[in-house]
């Protein structure tokens, strides 16, 4: 799609491109790479000082990809739940067969996947998983920034798990509806879930007082964390929406900031630039911008629209490199910041 | 809109348990070589399927929120096409086995109402697979056999090996009754041409227009209330948008829970194009879809499948669509 008269980002100019052919499924920062999950079962560490290394771990999509102890977890169609070290040590977990591993979680050495309407939990001191129920097929999981709370969704709402005394004790958060992603607000006080229909659902984990956050013209697929107040940013629109969660009600009738306006196309992904007001939007079309969190805020292109959907945006750990990665498989490595 | 090239066609299998759907799956999957294909099962459906992409899936039907009361989608379908979508490899279709009692109905609307499967995926067909010996008795018991055989697309009557002729004659009288649109093809063993159930594209407004049903004439006898059957109107005279668009979405929004399926070709005045719509309950699919070409007859034509079709007026409602 890109025609003569594209004038190239920086970052495009400083950065390498990379057409891997399979589409980016998942990104997660382990040690000093940006772990990349893909759909022909790879994964790739990206480094900011060497190549990438490339190996191959399921057959099948990798549908799920997060950060453990001591290397990436990830769930696959394959049904396998792998653990994969940064020196391309390959370790099975758990393989649930024809079942695929849809969601996958970590904290520090407790690691935790879903397959079917089931979570699966190993930590530390046994080598049977611990397993929590559910009524229907589980959408996303959640860990808290402490690892005592798991947040489960599907059909109907989120169950909240804690650990009281070494027993798992439940409590439902309802809401009518599918609930596909779920995560915690940075200071543990609300849960937030994307759902099948165009809009966000969030509960005040203390009282249970629960809201939308709608008027999206496409689903969510994506939502994080940016800023001090802090904002829910979210994917679903033309720009990237940004709740306020600061004061006792959060968003509950005020308006959300509308940043990164120069898509054409409607925001499939947004991540946050760590220690800094500024937020990544991705859009259907490939196109990456940089917007800061303000009423008037300044874009930066990061890269000009390549014909696919944007499906990732990671920072490496130590914040020198940004990895776009979209769904025909091209990733964008390129330094952040001017050499 | 992605175009039609890159969606992944997917056939929906519905039948009563023992009526031959594996028996198919397995025909399809072992004779058609060299094709890529991904099938969708169920936990509680039979077992023997052969073939590296057999993805196991609980039949997860719930209601959206979407204002619409009859509007139920597959949640599994969802998470599992987007899912699919997410392979390196490319998939030539998908085919979506659901178990014996299920109802079509949520499969057919999954494709109406997600936008993401919408963009990446398209309902090919729905192909029921019936037993010619228990057929007749099942469509008396269940009202999940009368959904199977409304919403087809292509009936395969199978085990016809075990009756005779005029059992067989009875069996395709009931279903024609039910549904007088769909193809029936008598087999054994389900050893259809595989291009007769596969590539039908039977969902496509294009295909509407191709498939010329016999109209019949509207006066059935009813056997009770809850039957499935079917009734078609002609009009000569053009007809009035804005009439028609009041009287069909009034329609769909009061009766919709009982109508299974409709179609139409529309000629109206003062407008160039043919307009094609075809729906599921609720939900509708409409365009125009170019001129009438040269020699054809410009009428306008409409279909619907459902129950209790006698209490909508449908007849005087379709009439008072005419053009002044």
């Amino acid at each position: 799609m890109n025609n003569e008269s594209v004038i190239k980002s920086r970052f495009e100019e400083n950065g390498k491109v990379f057409e891997t052919g399979a589409p980016v499924t998942g990104a997660v920062s382990i040690e000093n790479a940006v772990a990349v999950g893909f759909g022909d079962g790879s994964i790739r560490f990206f480094w900011p000082d060497n190549d990438p290394l490339e190996v191959q771990a399921h057959s099948g999509a990798i549908l799920s990809i997060a950060s453990s102890n001591d290397g990436v977890i990830t769930g696959g169609q394959d049904g396998r739940f792998l653990k994969i070290s940064t020196n391309a040590e390959v370790e099975e977990i758990y393989n649930f067969g024809t079942r695929w591993v849809d969601n996958v979680a970590a904290y520090e050495s407790m690691v935790l996947c879903s397959s079917g309407k089931n979570v699966y939990i190993w930590s530390d001191e046994n080598d049977k998983p611990k397993i929590l129920e559910h009524q229907s097929t589980i959408g996303g999981i959640a860990i808290d920034q402490n690892g005592r709370r798991i947040a489960v969704s599907c059909y109907g709402g989120v169950t909240l798990w804690r650990l009281e005394k070494n027993k798992w004790k439940s409590s439902k958060f309802a809401w009518k509806g599918s609930h596909g992603k779920v995560g915690f607000s940075p200071d543990g006080k609300y849960l937030v879930t994307t759902m099948q229909e165009n809009e966000l659902h969030a509960w005040r984990i203390r009282d249970k007082a629960s809201f939308a956050m709608s008027g999206y013209p496409s689903k969510v697929k994506s939502f994080t964390w940016a800023g001090d107040n802090p904002y829910l940013v979210t994917a679903g629109a033309k720009e990237a929406i940004c709740w306020p969660f600061d004061g006792k009600e959060g968003p509950k009738g005020r308006k959300p900031l509308c940043i990164a306006s120069g898509g054409q196309q409607n925001a499939t992904f947004v991540e946050s630039l760590p220690g800094e007001k500024a937020v990544f939007a991705g859009f259907r079309n490939g196109m990456v911008l940089l917007s800061e969190l303000s009423e008037h805020p300044n874009d930066v292109l990061i890269q000009n629209p390549t014909g696919s959907e944007v499906s990732n945006i990671s920072i490496s750990p130590d914040r020198s490199h940004i990895l776009v990665g979209d769904s025909k498989g091209q990733i964008l490595w390129s330094p952040l910041w001017e050499q | 809109m992605e175009n039609s090239s890159s969606q992944v066609p997917v056939t929906v299998l519905t039948g009563f348990l023992g009526a031959g759907k594996t028996t198919l799956l397995n025909r399809i999957l072992t004779e058609q070589h060299g094709r890529r294909y991904a099938v969708i099962v169920n936990e509680f459906g039979e077992q023997g399927i052969d073939n590296d992409l057999v993805v196991d899936a609980d039949e997860e039907v719930f209601e959206m929120n979407n204002g619409c009361i009859c509007c139920t989608v597959r949640g599994d379908l969802i998470r599992i096409l987007g899912g699919l979508m997410k392979r390196a490899d490319q998939l030539d279709a998908i085919i979506v086995e659901t178990t014996g009692l299920a109802d079509p109905a949520p499969v057919a609307q999954t494709f109406f109402v997600d936008q993401d499967v919408a963009d990446r995926t398209k309902l090919d067909a729905i192909v029921t697979v019936a037993d010619a010996v228990h057929l007749s008795s099942q469509l008396g018991e269940h009202h999940e056999a009368e959904e199977q055989i409304a919403f087809a697309d292509v009936v395969l009557l199978n085990k016809i090996d075990l009756v005779d002729q005029s059992q067989i004659t009875g069996v395709k009288d009931r279903i024609r009754k039910i549904n007088p649109y769909t193809k029936i093809i008598e087999t054994n063993r389900c050893a259809a041409p595989l291009d007769e159930v596969l590539g039908l594209n039977a969902f496509s407004l294009d295909r509407v227009l191709e498939v010329e049903p016999d109209f019949l004439d509207s006066d059935h006898d009813h056997e009770h209330d809850d039957d499935v059957t079917s009734v078609s109107f002609v009009s000569d005279t053009p007809l009035d948008l804005e009439k028609f668009e009041k009287w069909f979405g009034n329609l769909l929004q009061t009766h919709g829970q009982n109508i299974l399926r409709s179609k139409g070709i529309l000629d109206f005045k003062n407008e160039k194009d043919r307009y094609v719509f075809q729906g599921v309950h609720m939900l509708m699919d409409a365009s125009p879809m170019g001129p009438w070409p040269e020699k054809s007859i410009r009428n306008s034509r409409v279909v619907f499948i459902g129950r209790k079709l006698e209490t909508m007026n449908l007849k005087e409602g379709f009439e008072s669509c005419k053009s002044d």
